[in-house]
């Protein structure tokens, strides 16, 4: 499944840099990563995207050398890597606790790698002042790592990763120890190094919008499985399936059944209204499924996102489909936009974020009326893996 | 033994002193009671320990290396004070025995590190979490058996009709039998077996402390094995080496009964000689001079083995610092 994923995304060869095939890791009887394809383009900046547990940083470690996959090959410029130890690869990595070597100063600590490589001292110099430039900590050269803050401390290990000239950056996390404003300030500072040093970056995270922020491309994985490769606004506008649809953003996922399909249109029936959508495509749950054609009588999930739903106050009797009347359960101004939850019917609880300019806040308990374009409907299937999906958005 | 064992209690401690103990929670409320239940108070135990056990006792050998044996039947008399008594402990085999021991000492203690440095490294890093109780477990029972009882086992294990000398002869190994049981060099055997667990363990808990993840990021930048060993391993392991050469070197030096048992009259070391002034001749002024002169080259030699660390710390980071042309470095 994972391979027709990547077929569609994978480019002409030559662009190539970084290559997984078939890729498999297991730990005693538990499976980390699911024979696994992926091709990582010279210059870019991939991010690894998914929950804790999903295989991201099994398979950065694989990429680095501290693990040995189980079976399958990975070619950095066309030559198989796996056999080498990871001091022999030209890949580093900056690592999620920084580990900067607590008894050496910084210049000392950024030299490192460059010594191991036996370059001459005056470049050495050279280079570690150039680098200390780049992540602007000039004058922090001859301090102790624990004389530097957190965010100090991940820009000199940025600075030693970097200094060696890396074929490839491997990041592992890396602000997930920074508080928020700092973690912005590093994701901008990270783009502009990337845009400057034309490095190929493969970037592991669990927080989207960290990755929809800064990444060239996203690979969402669930269970050692890639679920889907694309832009940010691509996976974000056109989730290829249930959990990717339901990882990134937040989303409405409504049960439903289709009632009846006709001249491409389905009509589906909720608890509490009529969905008509345009278009026959049922997408899976997850990867491990295919994109199938709607049938009548199916039991499907709708999925809406928040800002495509628009809230006024009751008024008429609303029309028959894509609408929706509801009851103002709570509201949060979030600067921005506002967020509504609105419960429709019993059961049905529905997320709906509405620009804050020029819109007056509807108190609780107000009666107000949905409504969606019908091409902010997608539908998924509900098997398999559809329990963690559930838990993002509403009912 | 009191007497010579005690400098162990006075080791440096490889950690810089702790600061002043942060205010307890019941300071708010100020008054007596929030000061006797605080820190200092709860640590009354220890410093009346150290009080007794260590201040007390060593202060009166101080006092009894100023006095004299007034007749045969006195062990000690203070009445008058001198330094006469200091003079009179340098006798010629006094000054051959101190040297030996020191040879004993610091052989001893090398000789620990240099076993003890691979098997803590395997231990720690090699070993899996589940199995390293066990390892630990084999250095340690033997360690809290008997002092005496093992070194005897020596005893039987190095003498000329023991097995291993059978064995070393029907192998080929040895002409006669084996002929070093009260050598030195069967001390030398006796104290690197008696010392050893106390190299091992706090070299253990340093190296385990450095951490896998630092040796990866090593890895990582280019480093191989030994190289990380270096850099990396053992630099940051180097309290560890330096509380295990202490905790080898100061006991080893004022160890007898090892000598006792395995060193006979040409393996001797200077904790015999003290222990007879007092126990055989009673002649505690001179035992107590004796051991005086015992502490304090030992705590002399502490201090230059710190020296020349230092020194080498000093020399290896400039060596390896990279110069920033611009003196910021």
């Amino acid at each position: 499944m994972t391979t027709t994923v990547t077929a569609e995304t994978t480019p002409a060869t030559g662009l190539d840099h970084l290559e997984i095939q078939g890729v498999k890791k297991v730990f005693g009887d538990n499976t980390a990563i699911e024979r696994l394809d992926l091709s990582v383009h010279r210059g870019e900046f991939l991010s690894l995207l998914g929950p804790s547990g999903c295989g991201k940083t099994t398979l950065l470690r694989m990429i680095a050398g501290f693990e040995t996959p189980t079976d399958g090959a990975i070619l950095l410029s066309g030559k198989d890597i796996v056999s080498l130890p990871p001091h022999r690869r030209p890949v580093n990595t900056v690592f999620q606790s920084y580990l900067l070597f607590p008894h050496m100063n910084i210049a000392d600590n950024i030299a490192y790698g460059l010594k191991q490589a036996k370059v001459p001292k005056p470049e050495i110099a050279q280079r570690v002042r150039e680098v200390l430039a780049l992540v602007q900590m000039e004058d922090f050269a001859g301090r102790k790592p624990e004389q530097l803050s957190g965010g100090q401390q991940q820009r000199i290990a940025l600075a030693r990763a970097l200094v060696n000239r890396p074929q490839v950056l491997l990041l592992d996390e890396p602000m997930s120890a920074l508080d928020r404003k700092l973690r912005e300030e590093m994701q901008l500072e990270l783009k502009r190094l990337h845009t400057k040093l034309d490095t190929t970056f493969v970037f592991v995270t669990h927080d989207q919008d960290e990755a929809l922020a800064m990444s060239d491309r996203i690979v969402v994985m669930y269970d050692g499985v890639i679920q889907q490769i694309g832009t940010g606004e691509d996976i974000y506008a056109n989730p290829t399936n249930g959990f990717v649809a339901g990882f990134i953003g937040k989303q409405n996922f409504i049960p439903a059944e289709v009632a009846s399909i006709d001249y491409g249109t389905a009509r589906l029936r909720t608890a509490n209204t009529v969905l008509e959508v345009p278009s026959l495509d049922l997408r899976p749950a997850t990867a491990a499924g295919r994109t199938e054609t709607l049938r009548a009588g199916e039991r499907v999930r709708a999925a809406i996102r928040p800002e495509r739903i628009r809230v006024a106050p009751a008024g008429q009797e609303p029309a028959t489909a894509n609408t929706a009347r509801g009851t103002v359960m709570s509201y949060s101004f979030l600067g921005d936009v506002i967020q509504y939850m609105i419960t429709v019917g019993d059961n049905d609880e529905i997320l709906a974020r509405v620009p804050a300019a020029g819109s007056t806040p509807l108190s609780a308990d107000a009666e107000v009326d949905l409504s969606w374009d019908a091409d902010a409907v997608a539908v998924y299937g509900c098997e398999g893996g559809s329990s963690s999906s559930d838990r993002e958005g509403g009912a | 033994m009191s007497t010579t064992a005690q400098p162990n209690r006075q080791q440096p401690s490889p950690t810089p002193p702790r600061p002043p103990a942060a205010p307890s929670p019941g300071r708010a409320e100020r008054g007596i009671s929030a000061r006797f239940f605080g820190a200092s108070a709860m640590s009354f135990p220890t410093w009346a320990y150290v009080l007794f056990f260590f201040v007390i006792p060593v202060a009166l050998v101080v006092f009894y290396s100023f006095g004299y044996k007034p007749d045969e039947f006195t062990a000690i008399a203070t009445d008058r004070l001198s330094f006469d008594r200091y003079p009179e402990a340098m006798t010629t085999s006094f000054v051959t025995t101190f040297f030996a021991t020191l040879r004993i000492s610091i052989l001893g203690t090398i000789l620990c590190l240099l076993i003890a440095l691979p098997f803590a490294y395997w231990l720690a890093i090699k070993v899996s979490p589940a199995r390293r109780s066990l390892a630990l477990a084999l250095v340690m029972v033997p360690f809290w058996t008997n002092f005496l009882v093992r070194t005897l086992g020596w005893q039987i294990m190095l003498s000329p009709d023991g097995f291993l000398s059978n064995w070393m002869q029907a192998l080929g190994l040895l002409d006669g039998p084996l002929d070093i049981l009260y050598t030195r060099s069967a001390v030398q055997i006796g104290v690197v077996y008696n010392y050893l667990p106390l190299m091992i363990l706090p070299l253990f808990v340093a190296i385990d402390a450095s951490g896998k993840k630092l040796r990866e990021a090593s890895y990582d930048l280019g480093a191989g094995k030994v190289k990380t060993f270096m850099r990396v391993t053992l630099p940051m392991a180097m309290p560890g080496v330096v509380s295990g050469c202490l905790l080898v070197f100061i006991p080893l030096n004022g160890d007898y009964v090892t000598a006792t048992v395995l060193g006979g009259a040409s393996g001797s070391m200077v904790g015999q000689l003290i222990a007879n002034q007092f126990n055989t001749a009673q002649n505690w002024a001179v035992g107590a001079a004796m051991a005086m002169i015992l502490i304090i080259s030992t705590l002399v030699v502490v201090g230059v083995g710190f020296a020349l660390l230092k020194l080498g710390q000093t020399i290896t980071a400039r060596l390896n610092s990279v110069p920033l042309m611009d003196g910021r470095a």
